[in-house]
């Protein structure tokens, strides 16, 4: 299977990996090309590059699918036969959205203005995943589009995004909250000094420590939000049924330094573990290795060795004379193909890993950043083999 | 006020992807090799620190070469240690650990890991063996996510937020140690491209300003500096155009490394005048070409990291 097919085939791509190897670009990359093969397109991206969103009309933009104008696109040379909307996540946005969407009228300034819930919405570890996951149900349930594709938040690790609605689930477990939500609790740890001599003591001392001003905000904000927690479960559940769903593929983004190219094989098992199996791969920002076979014997046909730096500089040199010049630019070569030669290593030790059944794309590393829609497009022919024309 | 690198406490921040961790290694082992005792702290333990200097991740000091120790400080175990110290009884901790409501505790209390996780390494810098501080200098790779910021945000926030209690007057005292800019530089590493350039700046008006922190050095990595004369260029896909074969797909070759060289050194250029402009001096570090970024790496990194910084000032202080 090609990454086209992929692609073509799933009405979801999520695409996944750690941060700063440009996985939104890479994301943007396939809305276009969606747009480009006829389909209504929305890219969800997350906090993408300034000139990027410029380009794409999100400046002005709230969290909801602005369409591109067809003459933006016309401009740069493209003529989608489908549209290409664009959103951007606002993380504390989204929050106060489910807030205000599903706390009763009564206690949403309260939960609002809370100092836990506002700590909360900010910076609790999966709860940016969480909305990402949030707004993509609501895009698939809206039946406006047919392929949304999906930019994840900047995470350590790929899975990290996988097991965000898991670990928001139990975050909000009911058994937990409902100590919290105990009115008489926020007046004290009565309750639990009066169940266990021995946790008693200790919490009294944590909340000694502490200060106690932090329980009372907590216990306060799940008394407020007690209405809300009724239906996460489901929620949670529902989030699950989309990621899971035949229609929807993860597809890892990464870039072939070692930094950021972890084991295939642990994240591959690790990602069926989680029943949302790797679909397919794309190496961002590879830089090519000059292979030329030897033809010894081949009559005109000079034997040239790439990786002979002395060679390569006496043929540099025949071209644009001996010197310093010469020197320099095949000094320049023989330090890209060194980096090049390290990443195919870990390209093709990374590959070994992964089913034949994954397709994996390379994406060339460009001479400047992309950040624009041409730039976009002159990403498929590297992603889905042709450009559309 | 010291030169940077002589503080005892040394926070490197930066956005992912610009090499902040690799920065941290060569700064340590700088650090190391003017015979300072020191300590390098990662705050992830999954993280590359230990590693990029020849060891493996340990939750305690762990010596990995002559005056180099590294260690993994996490806010789950820094709670549990700082406990441990307010409450001796090891049975009672051990039963409490292991209740939900203490997880939930640990997990719902706004910033309480990460006040623990700066606390402990406040406790490091601070520490005392036989009437000196147990380290020269602790290095410090802050976690990627926001600059790393939001750690050195913890503490004031927590002095805010918190009554009056253990924490709240801990928590003072370690504010009071990461704004005295006797002790304290926070380095800020970055790229010299669009967003991060962007992106350093309104992380050093945050650190400077809103944080009140002594900025240390603002680090530009990954630099590419290398130009090429123009008629040489010219020459070179004149050539390109004549030739035929394997040596026509090498010279292409190289011209397009020449031409991707040249393109990231303008790009560099650009942005890094953009950064020069708008804080000053930078120290800049070029890119270092390498078919695998090891031990090795980081030691010649660590190098030119001395030579950007002024390497006549550190071979002076040798001499003395």
């Amino acid at each position: 299977m090609t990454l086209a097919e992929l692609v073509q085939g799933r009405r979801v791509i999520i695409s996944a990996g750690s941060g700063g190897v440009g996985k939104t670009t890479v994301a943007a990359s396939i809305a276009l090309w969606g747009a480009l093969t006829g389909r209504r397109t929305v890219v969800l991206t997350i906090d993408p590059a300034r000139r990027l969103a410029t380009s794409l009309g999100l400046a002005t933009l709230g969290s909801v699918p602005h369409r591109i104008a067809p003459e933006l696109l016309a401009g740069q040379g493209l003529a989608p036969t489908g549209a290409l909307s664009a959103m951007m996540l606002d993380q504390k946005g989204a929050w106060d959205a489910l807030v205000e969407r599903h706390a009763p009228p009564d206690a949403r300034d309260r939960i609002l203005a809370n100092p836990f819930y506002q700590h909360l919405s900010q910076t609790f570890a999966g709860s940016h995943e969480y909305m990402a996951i949030e707004q993509l149900c609501a895009l698939v349930e809206s039946g406006e589009f047919d392929l949304i594709v999906v930019d994840t938040p900047p995470t350590r690790h790929a899975l990290d995004f996988l097991e965000a609605p898991r670990r928001i689930g139990d975050f909000l477990d009911r058994k937990i909250i409902k100590w919290f939500v105990r009115p008489y609790f926020s007046a004290g740890w009565s309750v639990v000094l009066a169940m266990n001599r021995t946790a008693g003591f200790v919490l009294k001392r944590l909340e000694q420590a502490t200060g106690i001003s932090a329980l009372v905000e907590i216990s306060d904000f799940f008394s407020s939000m007690s209405g809300l927690f009724e239906n996460f479960q489901t929620r949670i559940a529902r989030a699950y049924e989309v990621l899971r769903g035949p229609e929807t593929a993860f597809v890892l983004v990464t870039s072939p330094e070692e930094q950021v190219l972890g084991d295939a094989e642990y994240l591959t098992s690790k990602m069926a573990e989680l029943q949302m199996p790797l679909a397919g791969v794309v190496f961002n920002r590879v830089h090519p290795e000059v292979r030329i076979a030897r033809r010894r014997g081949a009559a005109g046909d000079p034997d040239v060795a790439p990786d002979d730096t002395a060679q390569v500089e006496a043929l540099v040199a025949r071209a644009v004379g001996a010197g310093d010049d010469a020197r320099a630019l095949a000094r320049n070569f023989a330090d890209y193909q060194l980096l090049a030669r390290g990443e195919w290593l870990r390209i093709d030790h990374f590959r070994r890993g992964l089913s034949r059944r994954v397709p994996v794309a390379l994406v060339p590393n460009f001479e400047r950043d992309v950040h624009d829609l041409r730039g976009l497009a002159a990403m498929h022919g590297a992603l889905f083999g042709a450009a559309v024309a | 006020m010291g030169a940077p690198l002589e503080r005892r406490l040394q926070f490197v921040t930066g956005k992912g992807g610009v090499g902040k961790t690799t920065v941290a290694a060569a700064l340590a082992l700088l650090l190391a090799r003017r015979g300072k005792r020191t300590l390098a702290v990662e705050m992830d333990a999954a993280g590359r620190l230990p590693a990029l200097l020849g060891g493996a991740t340990s939750r305690t000091p762990q010596e990995i070469r002559p005056g180099l120790h590294v260690l993994a400080v996490d806010g789950r175990t820094a709670l549990e240690e700082y406990l441990g110290m307010i409450i001796p009884v090891k049975r009672l901790l051990a039963s409490v650990f292991s209740s939900r409501v203490y997880q939930y505790f640990v997990a719902a209390a706004p910033g309480l890991k990460e006040l623990m996780t700066v606390g402990k390494i406040w406790y490091e810098a601070t520490r005392e063996e036989a009437g000196r501080p147990a380290w020269d200098a602790v290095v410090v790779d802050a976690p990627a996510t926001g600059h790393g910021l939001q750690y050195l945000r913890m503490p004031q926030a927590a002095m805010e937020a918190f009554g009056a209690g253990l924490v709240q007057r801990e928590a003072r005292r370690i504010v009071e140690l990461l704004r005295d800019a006797r002790t304290t530089a926070v380095h800020l590493v970055t790229l010299a491209e669009d967003m991060p350039v962007t992106e350093a700046l309104e992380a050093r008006t945050e650190i400077t300003e809103k944080l009140e922190l002594p900025l240390g050095y603002v680090v530009v990595n990954r630099f590419h500096d290398r130009h090429f004369a123009p008629d040489a260029l010219a020459r070179l896909g004149a050539a390109v155009a004549r030739a035929s074969g394997a040596e026509h797909a090498l010279l292409e070759s190289v011209a397009a490394r020449a031409a991707e060289e040249q393109g990231w050194s303008d790009i560099n250029a650009e942005h890094r005048a953009r950064l020069t402009a708008a804080v000053g001096g930078v120290v800049t570090l070029p890119y270092v070409f390498a078919e695998e970024f090891d031990v090795g790496s980081v030691a010649q990194l660590s190098e030119l990291l001395e030579g950007a910084i002024g390497g006549g000032r550190a071979a002076a202080r040798r001499a003395r």
